[in-house]
């Protein structure tokens, strides 16, 4: 096993959900996965990009950021470790980012060729299995988030009872 | 036996109908406004009486669910007539209540309260269940922690003349809550009618101070007997019924259950039942302001939990519903109200379910939570 | 149920109901948008000296002509001098609060109702998790912690709003963090010049580490906000009676009569505003109730 390599796995494993993995399969994963140190204000990717990687933060945080006519970009969504973005690609319905990804400080993440590992959950699918149901868990609780978000606890009430 | 000794604290003495008038004018006397119940607009209002010719003597109230009807049949008795809509509260806990005055003078404020002293009631005629209606509003009013002025002030002078219930009425269950139909304790005189006598228990120092230098007679075994009876038989009598095993839990485990839909549907949210029940004490306080800007009044007036702006904040309500509504009065006269006062908030005098306009009864909304949801 | 102490309330009048002392306003700070802070000092200085108050407590303030608004006390019980009162511009009494300048009066009852149990707190983690307008009420606990800060273990503010624009009392966090208070902040969304977290409150449990056993959680904000921080908080098994919570209901005379304020049996003035969690649990989750 080359350093590169090995250096890769013991990043990954400060992530709680590869330490659940079996050795085989975090071997799999680790191949298909570089490591990437980002700087503040980096562009990990732009909304429309047709670029292809999930991501996962080790250490740093990135804004996630929608461009919004007359308004500019907004930042709807910060990841910190161990969260992870560009998760619709695992699975994807729109072949483009549907944000921007824009790294805030100094920082490290982990980025892992889609295509590749979809290949590998074909391949196998237990490994398959242990991927979507990750994602699964991921989306539910990004999904909540969004809706706390849309309720707009904090406005102003008046604005929030059409009464 | 005629006696010139003043009788004892839990005796009961009897005298003739029209002796009453006497003890009417000796309580005018030591300056007490003496209010009972009176005949106005073929219904029954509390007003101020001078002598037994004032009372409804020879009529009766046929109460049901939105029905009230005062009849007169001629009887002899002058306390049968069950009372209407008005109970006793307005008079300890007033409808309108002047605060204060404020005046503005460089650009500070003076207050000045009203000048007039604290009316000296005599209650003539209160009904166990008012009687326990008002011991229930003395736990609201008068605690350890905060006292109302207003209440308090009315209360301390006020004189109690209760009047045990020989005849119930159709909408009657101070049986089922354990208020009546005997007054138990609370009262300066507690009454009985009996066909030509009153019989009168002496419920205080008080009461006993009034009947100074008057004649009178203890009442024989056999009169109480009678009262007893009489008592007895109207116990027997009541025209509804409710299970308080249960309460308040029965609410309380229930506050989703679909039934609080169905009551919602028919309740209108009109405010009657919290306006004639003796026990609700919510109040709203308002300013009413000169146009310059210079004077305001602020005032206290009575409120209800069904009034849609009860519940209003910073522009959202959290019982925009009435059903909301309806099940926070139930589920606090009948639920929550044991925990805030240790005893539950209804006395069983019927009169929410007189004067309710969509015969929303509770003694029959209740039993419908032991339903399993479907 | 706890059954918390109230301070007996200096500032009220026993024998005419509802007759307020009257408070000069010394100083105004804007905060944020729709929200200044109103410095109040009593005009009869007998009266000032012997208001106390306790964190988490209000004030009933009066405005001649447009009537009451229950107001948090937001300022340090130590300072003696004035009291602060963050008002947010929502309502009548609110909006007329919003045209008072330094030196006008305003009517002042109080103070009342339950407060944080910071005694209760020696010796634990304190966690508190708040939004929006719900800091100003937990402001005075913070102050009282940085006072006794060796009394506490680790104390960690979770504080969110709705942008960046939005949070409030910024120019003190500094001082909080050099206190040692772990002071996070988040919005629910920000412009591309924010550098900090976005995301709502209570996500943001899975990035602190919680000893259950030793930690209690205090929160004040939108019921929404309270409501899924308690889920977070009893996911990682703090316990009901280690979470309180300030609640709010429409208040009229601060003192259990009038009755609007209640949730079930509790008025939210004087049995409340702060609650253990277990006390209104059952009631919490009710529908409009």
């Amino acid at each position: 096993m080359n350093d590169a390599l090995q250096e890769t796995i013991k990043e990954l494993q400060k992530i709680p959900w590869f330490q659940e993995l079996e050795k085989k399969h975090l071997e799999k994963v680790a191949s298909i996965t570089t490591l990437r140190h980002v700087r503040p204000d980096e562009v990990i990717f732009h909304e429309g990009d047709k670029e292809d990687n999930l991501y996962i933060v080790i250490a740093g945080r990135i804004a996630l950021e929608i461009f919004v006519p007359h308004r500019g970009k907004i930042r709807i969504y910060t990841v910190e470790p161990p969260d992870l973005f560009g998760w619709s690609s695992v699975t994807p319905v729109v072949h483009q980012r549907t944000a921007g990804a824009t790294s805030v400080m100094d920082g490290l993440i982990a980025c892992i060729d889609s295509e590749k590992l979809r290949q590998a959950c074909e391949e196998d699918h237990d490994l398959g299995y242990l991927v979507m149901r990750r994602l699964a868990n991921i989306v539910a609780s990004r999904l909540l988030v969004t809706r706390l978000q849309l309720l707009d606890m904090f406005s102003h009430p008046e604005s929030q009872n059409a009464k | 036996m005629l006696n010139d000794r003043q009788p004892e604290i839990g005796s009961t003495i009897v005298i003739a109908k029209v002796a009453f008038n006497a003890i009417l004018s000796r309580l005018r006397e030591k300056g007490y406004e003496t209010i009972g119940p009176r005949v106005k607009n073929d219904t029954l209002i509390y007003a101020p009486i001078e002598g037994v010719d004032d009372l409804p003597r020879g009529y009766i109230s046929e109460q049901e669910a939105a029905h009230f009807r005062l009849t007169y049949t001629g009887h002899s008795r002058y306390f049968d007539a069950i009372p209407g809509a008005q109970s006793w509260k307005q008079f300890l806990f007033p409808p309108k209540a002047e605060l204060f005055a404020l005046r503005k003078t460089n650009n500070r404020w003076e207050a000045s309260t009203p000048e007039s002293r604290s009316p000296s009631y005599a209650f003539i005629g209160v009904r166990a269940c008012e009687l326990a209606a008002i011991q229930i509003q003395d736990k609201a009013f008068l605690r350890s922690d905060f006292n109302d002025p207003i209440y308090r002030a009315r209360r301390e002078r006020v004189f109690i003349l209760a009047v045990n219930c020989m005849y119930p009425a159709g909408t009657c269950f101070c049986v089922s809550m354990g208020t009546g139909p005997r007054a138990k304790d609370g009262f300066d005189l507690s009454l009985t009618e009996l066909e030509d006598v009153f019989l009168l228990t002496i419920g205080s120092e008080v009461a006993r101070n009034l009947l100074d230098g008057i004649p009178f007679e203890l009442a024989s075994a056999f009169l109480l007997r009678n009262a007893d009876q009489g008592l007895e038989r109207a116990a027997s009598q009541m025209g509804r019924k409710l299970d308080i095993s249960n309460l308040p839990d029965l609410i309380l485990n229930n506050l989703d259950h679909p039934h609080w839909q169905e009551v919602g549907l028919r309740c209108l949210s009109c405010t009657n039942c919290t306006q004639v029940c003796p026990t609700c004490f919510c109040w709203d306080a308002t300013d009413e302001m000169s146009l310059d800007g210079k004077e305001t009044h602020r005032e206290r007036v009575w409120d209800s939990c069904f009034n849609p702006g009860y519940s209003y904040q910073a522009g959202g309500n959290t019982r925009p519903t009435i059903r909301s509504r309806y099940r926070q009065w139930l589920s606090h006269k009948l639920g929550t109200w044991k925990q805030q006062y240790g005893t539950l908030g209804c006395v069983g005098c019927g009169r929410c379910i007189t004067w309710c306009p969509a015969e929303i009864d509770l003694t029959k909304e209740i039993p419908m939570l032991q339903e399993e949801a479907r | 149920m706890v059954a918390q102490l109230t301070t007996r309330p200096v500032a009220i009048n026993t024998e005419h109901l509802l007759e307020p002392q009257w408070a000069e306003v010394t100083s105004i700070t804007k905060e944020i948008n729709d929200v200044s802070t109103y410095w109040l000092k009593f005009t009869d200085p007998a009266i000032q000296k012997s208001y106390t108050f306790q964190p988490g407590q209000f004030n009933m303030l009066y405005m001649p002509g447009f009537g009451e608004s229950a107001i948090s006390i937001c300022s340090d019980p130590n300072d003696r001098s004035k009291i602060g009162h963050s008002v947010r511009f929502v309502g009548n009494v609110t909006n007329a609060i919003g045209h008072l300048k330094v030196g006008d009066v305003i009517g002042l009852r109080g103070p009342f109702g339950t407060y944080w149990p910071m005694k209760e707190l020696e010796g634990k983690d304190v966690f508190i998790s708040c939004g929006g307008i719900g800091l100003p009420p937990l402001r005075p606990a913070i102050y009282h912690i940085l006072r006794n800060r060796q009394k506490y273990g680790k104390v960690t503010l979770l504080y969110g709003a709705r942008t960046p624009a939005d949070l409030m009392y910024t120019n003190e966090f500094d001082d909080w963090r050099k206190a040692n208070i772990d002071v996070q902040v988040t919005v629910d969304r920000g412009e591309s010049n924010w550098t900090g977290r976005v995301g709502v409150v209570p996500m943001w449990f899975y990035q602190f580490r919680f000893d259950s056993r030793k930690t209690a959680v205090l929160t004040c904000g939108p019921e929404i906000m309270i409501r899924f921080v308690i889920y977070e908080a009893l996911a990682r098994r703090i316990p009901l009676e280690s979470i309180f919570v300030s609640m709010e209901r429409n208040m009229k005379c601060g003192q259990g009569s009038c009755g609007h304020c209640q949730l079930g049996p509790y008025f939210i003035c004087k049995d409340g505003p702060v609650f253990r969690f277990d006390a209104i649990q059952p009631f919490f989750n009710v529908e409009e109730f």
